[in-house]
């Protein structure tokens, strides 16, 4: 044993990420407060039939995700890296820009998300905002690895939430298995704008990122790839039966009651309560509070460590505050920004900024699928890795489909024609 | 003093004024002179590449380049391993930084113009990776180029002198031929070896380690994240990552082999010299989080009736780590624990006295089998650097030094 390995195991917040599996941590962020929201408001709004696009969505996520994954293996180096060396300064400074504002905007919607679900447990904004944003940036910088490592364990199992609000809501399980299988397609604006809503919540350019920087600290090697693998489809599942189950449990309650408006997913949350009783009302609640406070711990430091490599400024939590200043007030404002909109702004006001995080989402996304594909099938990086036809095939036809599913709702939340969600 | 990016995209002119293209890349051609800019592709309007040698380049500025002879005579570009692109493998890349003994990413290049007899060369000063080269590149293009100049120097600048610079090629053959070589990396710490080996990737790991001697290699992967040192001794030959394991301490290399397969830790076990493998195997038979498993078996240990002069030869003799000799230990004839002699005490003392007579008072010892918390807790108590661990019939069995206890210490706050 040696002192020096300590300063990684007391604070390696990622390190211990990376171990659990990165896939399956991937997948839970991504069911943050946003993806729970939109889950809810399909499941509130269409009941069981947009159940259907979980399958392809699934596909195209494991499609994406196994390039990562495989890129990560392979090159030993992060997405953002690559990048900047392959398409240099300038890009990367874009795409980091862009990142950051769509990571800020996601940190805000998981403080609102853990904010409104608290509302619903009784418990004020303005104690939980500022207490959880202090519990996240201590956790992470000064947490020790016992507390981190038990803390999250028990944040993973808390997902158990939304499969026990869906069965207290008393489903039609037949029904939602054959919405399941069954495509049914409607040609109506709002539904058309919450089928891209739920594919843009569920495949996300941060995760690219994550998944791959997580999968490098992991140290795989090419011959654990089929493990790493199987850590990617499992956790893409595990994302989407989450979702299955939000979806199903508003669409038991919410949808067959007949009032179908939420404005967030406390409201759904709430609206569960008169037909499947307070018990689901508060599990739901619950769940939401942990997805929204899991998913602000890890996003501001999975966006200051990639914007840092990026940019090649020094980084990471075993560097000391005045070794790497960059990363940690990157990390530090992301998080004290986000609780001050949260606590701060009135929700009218909050508007503005999440769309703006989302245009950058949707503007960020195509470069992000355009570089991966590009730099998954160089020879000089990948080697006998590289994409086959066939999965080049299957992984354009993914990402072109995914341009134009974005492109359109950019489109239509920045000429707001269409009815919106 | 001109940049690279600076001069990346200018136009390129013949001897008699002749659009040739735009300047793309330039090489250093190390095998000759590892400072001067050796040779300048240009990207012709037709997408070809024409290479203008050093000796045929006359006049270089922000503005435009201009070849000394006729576009005849240049000729096109041949692929060369043996030439380093400055565009391709050192922008944007990621180098050690042996004076600051650091991984940095690269975000220009500085090079010096210099005439001579009648043309001009330019010659590699320094790699530029502050803040001030990452605003120029960012708005390179949108600003006049002096303006921006003047711009980018409200900024904080920072280089490193070429000199200083180990480019990561993870080729041999490349390596060989762009002369590069890790020798500098070496002479580092081995903590210091160890941070820089945490910014790599696996390959570019390896490349390091390969290039370290043994014992610098073993003390250096002992200071990173053990599933990090799994994952680089699989990548080695069974026998090099058995020799690497093999310098390594018991409880480190214990610690390691535990993290990789089974398989792969007996083979590298079976590797290793019969005496370091039979210490690293008693330590992988202790239950975790017991003293036992905490315990190193580098320590010294001498008969009990022996005197300071035995014990001076018993250091002599010993091959691990000094920071395991904090005491020297005494056993008896069926190798019982009896006491424990500070080596201050025996360098301070005359070489035929006793050692019984320098043992300390209160002899602290502590069972394989006992928890972790007990230990922590004796050195606690005692104020110990090191504490003996015996088995049950008080046979002598290895030692836990403070470092390792620290580490447990600071972890259960």
């Amino acid at each position: 044993m040696n002192l020096r390995k300590l300063r990684h195991y007391r604070t390696n917040l990622l390190i211990f990420l990376a171990l659990v599996g990165p896939g399956i941590i991937t997948a839970n962020v991504d069911n943050d407060a946003g993806g729970i929201y939109t889950y809810s408001v399909a499941g509130a709004r269409y009941g069981y039939s947009l159940l259907w696009t979980l399958i392809p969505i699934t596909v195209a996520l494991i499609v994406i995700q196994e390039m990562v994954a495989r890129m990560g293996v392979v090159t030993g180096k992060g997405l953002a890296d690559l990048i900047r060396e392959e398409y240099g300064f300038r890009m990367t400074f874009f795409v980091m820009i862009l990142l950051l504002l769509a990571n800020l905007g996601n940190t805000v919607a998981d403080f609102a998300g853990l904010a409104s679900g608290m509302s619903v447990l009784g418990v004020s904004r303005y104690f939980v905002v500022p207490l959880s944003a202090l519990i996240v940036w201590g956790l992470v910088v000064k947490g020790t690895y016992r507390i981190v490592e038990k803390v999250f364990l028990v944040a993973c199992v808390f997902y158990l939430a939304y499969p026990v609000s869906a069965f207290l809501s008393r489903p039609d399980w037949t029904e939602s298995m054959v919405q399941l299988i069954k495509p049914n397609f409607h040609f109506e604006s709002g539904y058309i704008f919450l089928l891209i809503g739920m594919v843009g919540t569920t495949i996300t350019p941060w995760m690219q990122f994550y998944l791959q920087s997580a999968v490098v600290d992991k140290g795989l090697k090419i011959k654990d790839y089929m493990h790493s693998r199987w850590d990617v489809i499992v956790g893409c599942v595990i994302t989407d039966v989450v979702a299955f189950f939000i979806i199903v449990a508003c669409a038991a309650t919410i949808f067959v009651g007949g009032h179908k408006d939420i404005r967030d997913a406390a409201d759904a949350a709430l609206a569960l309560g008169p037909l499947a009783g307070k018990a689901a009302t508060i599990v739901f609640a619950f769940g939401l509070c942990n997805a929204s406070l899991f998913s602000a711990s890890i996003i501001p430091l999975s966006t200051a460590y990639c914007v840092c490599e990026g940019l090649g400024v020094e980084s990471g939590l075993n560097k000391r505050f005045h070794e790497a200043p960059a990363f940690y007030w990157l990390y530090t404002a992301l998080i004290v920004i986000a609780a001050l909109i949260v606590i701060v702004l009135r929700e009218e006001l909050q508007i503005p900024l999440i769309l703006l995080s989302q245009v950058a989402n949707g503007l960020l996304l195509p470069f992000v699928l355009i570089f991966m594909l590009r730099l998954i099938n160089r020879a000089d990086l990948m080697g006998v890795y590289r994409n086959s036809r066939l999965f080049n095939a299957i992984a354009w036809t993914t990402s072109i489909i995914m341009i134009v599913l974005t492109g359109v709702w950019l489109g239509s939340m920045l000429f707001p024609g269409h009815t919106p969600l | 003093m001109i940049y690279f990016t600076e001069l990346q995209h200018t136009d390129a002119y013949d001897v008699n004024g002749e659009y040739l293209g735009r300047l793309q890349d330039m090489c250093v051609d190390p095998a000759h002179n590892s400072l001067l800019v050796a040779s300048y592709l240009v990207r012709t309007p037709d997408k070809r590449t024409l290479c203008i040698t050093h000796d045929q380049m006359q006049s270089i500025s922000i503005r435009q380049i201009q070849a000394a002879v006729p576009a005849a005579q240049i000729r096109c570009y041949a692929p060369d391993e043996g030439l380093l692109h400055l565009h391709n493998e050192v922008l944007d890349q990621q180098i050690i930084d042996v004076n600051h003994r650091k991984v940095v990413r690269v975000n220009d290049v500085d090079l010096d113009i210099q005439p001579r007899n009648g043309h001009t060369e330019l010659r590699v000063l320094a790699v530029n990776v502050g803040l001030a080269a990452a605003v120029r590149r960012l708005l390179q293009g949108l600003m006049a180029k002096h303006s921006l100049r003047s711009f980018s120097r409200l900024f904080p600048s920072s280089t490193i002198p070429w000199e200083f610079v180990n480019l990561i090629e993870s080729d041999p053959a490349r390596r060989v031929k762009l002369r590069i070589s890790y020798d500098r990396v070496a002479r580092l710490h081995p903590a210091d070896i160890a941070d820089i080996l945490e910014e790599l990737s696996h390959d570019e790991q390896r490349v390091i380690i390969e290039s370290l001697d043994e014992e610098t290699a073993a003390q250096a992967l002992s200071e990173i994240p053990t599933h990090m040192q799994a994952a680089l001794l699989e990548s080695f030959t069974r026998d090099k990552a058995a020799d690497i394991v093999e310098e390594m301490a018991p409880d480190e290399a214990a610690d390691v082999l535990q993290e990789m397969s089974p398989e792969t830790s007996a083979e590298l076990l079976a590797g290793m010299e019969k005496e370091e493998a039979k210490d690293v195997r008693e330590l992988l038979g202790f239950e975790e989080r017991t003293a036992g498993a905490l315990m190193t078996t580098d320590f010294i240990m001498v008969g009990d009736q022996a005197t300071v002069e035995g014990a001076i030869a018993a250091l002599k003799h010993y091959e691990g780590p000094v920071e395991s000799i904090h005491s020297i230990y005494l056993v008896d004839m069926q190798g019982n624990l009896t006491g424990a002699v500070p080596i201050g005490r025996i360098l301070l003392a005359e070489s035929s006295t006793p050692l019984k007579e320098l043992a300390v008072d209160l002899l602290v010892s502590v069972e394989s089998q006992a928890d972790q918390k007990r230990v922590v807790d004796l050195f606690q108590k005692y104020n110990l650097l090191s504490l003996p661990v015996v088995d049950d019939k008080n046979h002598l069995l290895g030692v836990v030094t403070v470092d390792d206890v620290l580490e447990i210490a600071l972890n259960r706050e």
